[in-house]
């Protein structure tokens, strides 16, 4: 550790890598936290967390005894053990005693992600209420169609403030908090969301993930859906940089786009096909298509005819990387896959998951270098390697299965919750040389 | 009681002795009788797909080339990314074909191209024998289909406009081909069909019947776990298929985990 800081005084590793080392370091010796500790005040199984964007301070958390609460992660109310253990209790429940709360389970509470004076709660009860953090009042109410169980805001929006909701019904709505009417609906999925998460590079791009183990790319200024990802296309790990792609490209035909054969004519035929075109092909002896090709669809609704899955199964949680070139899924295979966002093809990067939960939506975090994934499996949460997929530590602690996590980057702290109604913080191991201060007589009783 | 059980038991190990032999002069390059132990992992996919297909079990009643499974290759090599990508490179350059299996959750299995053109020709000898009509559909289906369709499913309309590239297709075409097993309808979406294996029903039956055989086997143990040299003696009372490879395929997909002592390697149940 002096040895590290001797080097970067003079000079011989640069700054950014001397924080990353440190970084890494911390978060290889991460545990149970032996110094915070979390009071949840919640009755219910925790669905969801989210430390707030802008600060890194405020930790909002929704339970499915519909409560909500926040907690104040870096600043302690109470200390206890003899000042060593900082007990964080909520500085703000809202539940069912509350008039305007919700009356059922509440899915997911996200933070406004301009400020902390705004958080959005969706819940079961088919409805998407906005609070204002300070006086605790509802200010917005969106009814929806069916249970509410995602809803997201996109972190780079400057020029739109809308919500994207993820219901039971099969269309993603985005409810505009300007205006607290719905600005539109993207139809293409053929079951519920389950979940919801906007582009990290681009604040039109919304990524869904559907019960129908699809996952869609929207731009919400067009209609319809301008990706679909699909399993088979898959790509051996990292894209190449683009100058030796482009002389390859030269020499041979282009394999990147795994699966598809190179015979000119069956080609096309196959992606033109695949892709719902109107128009019907015609060759000797086809049998017509079941499917009626005379109804014209508009042309950006092309896509309700791609049937391309990702999962085997329903997708159960999604998360862009921060630099928005990667995106991770889990599905209710029990499988985690890496996609590459601008190639849209599978990285085949096996993770080792055996068991993840299938009937709720889990909450993954990534590590901002986007070196280390962290996945709820089961009553336990693992953090992989995100190249090469291997096990790197599993953080066993909670009594049942785990919902969400959260890394915080500043700290290097993971956030977890779940059906135990607990949520626990792992740091990095710190040694207590404070051992003398508890030696300090404390006892009541005379001598 | 006892002698009558002992009497049948030296009468089964009279049976695998005499089957040892056979199985020794048909693998080329592998000793079967080699321990799973010393054949546990190996440096590269083909490699191992190569050796697992020699060490695929012969079963009497029903004549089915070797597969292997998806979960046995990731307990023979090290880095499971590694394979996945292999796979995939072998899946371009047509050397194999991937299944999707139904037994559970996200099985495949692995075919070279060659055994599964030899499995589907067995199939069309046995239907002409039993004098059915419209067997060019196999032919057009082994040229045309096959050759172009890498993944393991394919929609009704591709399905149709590839095969119309032999010849005139009919819905009995279709029919004839699901009948033999090469293709079986989709549950989830009726406009897809997967690829299948043809007569491989009672295989996939007995694995996942040896599997719960297997694992209760080792739950049953006071520890849970059992030394492999021990294990691997042992014969499955559900399943055609022999106690390595269900050992591989366990190991493999995260339900047993080994675990070396100085004695050997034993095999443990993991909790998840």
């Amino acid at each position: 550790m002096w040895k590290e800081i001797e080097r970067r005084e003079s000079g011989k590793i640069c700054p950014h890598l001397f924080a990353s080392r440190l970084k890494s370091r911390r978060v290889a010796s991460m545990q149970l936290s032996n110094s915070k500790d979390i009071v949840s005040p919640h009755r219910g199984s925790i669905n969801s967390l989210q430390v707030d964007l802008t600060e890194g301070r405020y930790l909002l958390s929704a339970a499915s005894d519909a409560s909500v609460a926040v907690y104040d992660v870096q600043q302690p109310q109470d200390y206890e053990g003899g000042g060593l253990i900082a007990k964080h209790k909520s500085i703000l429940v809202l539940d069912k005693q509350h008039e305007e709360g919700h009356k059922y389970a509440v899915s997911s509470a996200v933070w406004y992600p301009v400020d902390t004076g705004l958080f959005i709660t969706g819940s079961y009860d088919n409805s998407i209420k906005v609070w204002d953090t300070n006086t605790t009042q509802m200010v917005m109410n969106f009814k929806m169609p069916g249970k509410v169980y995602t809803t997201a805001m996109s972190p780079l929006a400057t020029s739109h403030m809308l919500i994207a909701a993820g219901t039971e019904d099969v269309q993603v709505r985005l409810c505009d908090i300007a205006s607290g009417a719905f600005a539109h609906t993207l139809s293409g999925h053929r079951d519920g969301v389950m979940t919801a998460q906007w582009s990290a590079s681009n604040e039109w791009v919304l990524i869904t993930g559907g019960c129908d183990g699809a996952i869609r790319f929207w731009d919400i200024r067009r209609a319809g859906c301008f990706r679909v990802l699909d399993q088979s296309h898959s790509q051996l790990g990292r894209r190449s940089p683009v100058l030796s792609r482009v002389t390859a490209k030269a020499s041979t035909s282009k394999v990147l786009l795994g699966g598809q054969n190179t015979s000119a004519k069956t080609g096309m035929a196959l992606r033109k096909l695949s892709y719902g075109n109107g128009t019907k092909q015609v060759s000797a002896g086809k049998i017509p298509a079941k499917t009626s090709s005379k109804q014209r669809l508009h042309p950006g609704m092309m896509s309700i005819r791609d049937r391309a899955t990702a999962h085997y199964g329903a997708v159960t949680g999604l998360r862009v990387t921060e630099d928005g070139m990667y995106l991770l899924s889990t599905g209710s295979d029990s499988r985690l896959r890496l996609w590459d966002i601008k190639s849209g093809c599978n990285t085949l990067v096996n993770f080792e998951t055996v068991r993840l939960q299938t009937n709720k939506a889990i909450q993954l975090a990534i590590s901002p270098d986007s070196s280390h994934v962290f996945v709820p499996c089961m009553a336990s949460v693992k953090a992989f390697d995100f190249w090469s997929g291997k096990t790197f530590m599993t953080f066993r602690g909670h009594y049942e299965n785990v919902n969400c996590c959260w890394f915080s980057s500043r700290d290097q702290e993971l956030y977890t919750a779940g059906n135990d109604r607990q949520i626990l913080v792992w740091s990095p191991f710190v040694s207590q040389e404070m051992e003398e201060e508890a030696a300090l007589d404390r006892d009541c009783w005379s001598d | 009681m006892a002698p009558g059980r002992s009497r049948k038991r030296k009468i089964e190990d009279e049976e695998e002795e005499r089957e040892a032999p056979p199985l020794a002069s048909s693998g080329s390059a592998v000793d079967p009788d080699e321990s799973l132990e010393q054949s546990l992992t190996f440096s590269d996919t083909l490699v191992a797909l190569q050796i697992m297909r020699a060490q695929f079990p012969r079963i009497e009643k029903v004549s089915i080339k070797p597969f292997v499974l998806r979960s046995q290759l990731y307990s023979s090599v090290m880095d499971r990314t590694q394979v996945d990508r292999e796979l995939e490179t072998l899946r371009r350059a047509k050397t194999i074909r991937i299944f999707k299996l139904n037994t559970g959750q996200d099985d495949h299995a692995v075919m070279f191209l060659d055994d599964y053109i030899n499995q589907i020709d067995s199939v069309v000898k046995k239907m002409e024998e039993k004098k059915l009509l419209n067997l060019e559909a196999f032919d057009w289906f082994k040229t045309h289909v096959i050759d172009t369709r890498l993944e393991p499913n394919i929609s009704h309309d591709d399905l149709c406009s590839l095969l119309s590239l032999g010849g005139r297709v009919k819905e009995e075409h279709v029919t004839l081909l699901i009948n033999g097993g090469v293709i079986v309808r989709q549950l989830i979406d009726p406009g897809m069909y997967w690829f299948a294996i043809p007569s491989i029903g009672s295989v996939l039956k007995g694995l996942s019947q040896g599997r719960k055989e297997l694992l209760g086997i080792l739950s049953r143990k006071r520890y849970k776990e059992e030394m492999m040299a021990t294990l691997e003696k042992k014969r499955l009372r559900l399943s055609p298929l022999d106690i390595r490879f269900h050992l591989r395929d366990l190991i493999g997909s995260g339900h047993l985990k080994t675990v070396s002592t100085p004695s050997g390697l034993v095999v443990r149940v993991s909790k998840d």
